[in-house]
């Protein structure tokens, strides 16, 4: 049990620095796209591993089968997210940002 | 009895009635007939409303089976690139100097089936440091945070689109 424990607070601990990543990268990457990379990839492992940890620490109940969709649907719909709002951008003609250009 | 998308609707909308009552149970935990009921009737709304919208695949239920054991097969490493590529990505955030380069990279392929173009634009969002802009038929247009690498996998090893099409017995 006191090892699982400490598995489930190395996942969390994991998760956390992704979330944390996540956010960091959306406050200095340079424009909308690059900031999607940061939310769209960094906190769906984020959410997941912190999802994983509570799952180890929960054992074989009926919450963590629950957790387990929880992971499953986060993997499929936040990409799907993601795509929406880029291609919501993209669709509307804003121009990516290039090596050399202001930070806008 | 088969669940192939011009089988029967009245055996589609059985098994996807069956589907969501194994998903409420889940969700719910009890067993005694007021959830239960409730459950049924839920379900049964659902299943009136939006019947035609599961299983609209032309494959056979056989296939089907195959082709979704291939993937959970493949998720394994799906998960260890997903975290290479969010490593990859901290290190760029991170870096005080922030190396990225980004730039739009357009990928031709020859998928047609909407799961498996669902599967490889959400694939590109979450592994090798590109987001899915736009699909349009085969053609993905994604955006790299650094061009160069992002080339390299996607148009030079093309890894997840060659997987992917395997998995689905489809032409890339």
């Amino acid at each position: 049990m006191h090892l699982l424990n400490t598995l489930a607070l190395i996942f969390i601990a994991i998760g956390l620095f992704f979330m944390v990543v996540g956010a960091v990268g959306l406050i200095r990457l340079p424009d909308f796209y690059t900031r999607a990379h940061a939310s769209g990839k960094c906190d769906t492992l984020g959410e997941g591993m912190m999802l994983i940890g509570f799952i180890l620490y929960e054992g074989m109940t009926l919450i963590a089968v629950k957790l387990v969709l929880l992971v499953i649907f986060i993997f499929i719909t936040s990409p799907t997210a993601v795509h929406s709002l880029v291609n919501v951008a993209h669709s509307r003609n804003i121009a990516p940002w290039k090596k050399g250009d202001e930070r806008r | 009895m088969s669940l192939k998308g011009n089988g029967s609707p009245v055996a589609r909308r059985i098994a996807l009635f069956g589907i969501l009552m194994i998903f409420w149970y889940t969700l719910s935990g009890f067993l005694d007939p007021f959830h239960l009921g409730a459950g049924v009737l839920c379900c049964a709304i659902v299943t009136l409303i939006s019947g035609d919208l599961i299983f609209r695949s032309k494959r056979s239920l056989f296939e089907s089976a195959r082709i979704f054991i291939r993937f959970v097969l493949y998720i394994p490493q799906l998960l260890l690139e997903i975290l290479y590529a969010n490593i990859d990505v901290a290190y760029r955030i991170l870096h005080p100097a922030m190396p990225i380069d980004p730039g739009l990279i357009t990928i031709e392929t020859g998928f047609t089936g909407d799961v498996l173009r669902t599967a490889f634009a959400n694939s590109m969002t979450l592994t090798p440091g590109t987001v899915t802009v736009d699909v349009s038929g085969g053609t993905f247009t994604v955006h790299a945070l650094v061009l160069e690498t992002s080339q390299k996998e996607l148009l030079e090893t093309r890894d997840i689109q060659n997987h992917l099409g395997k998995i689905f017995d489809e032409a890339t």
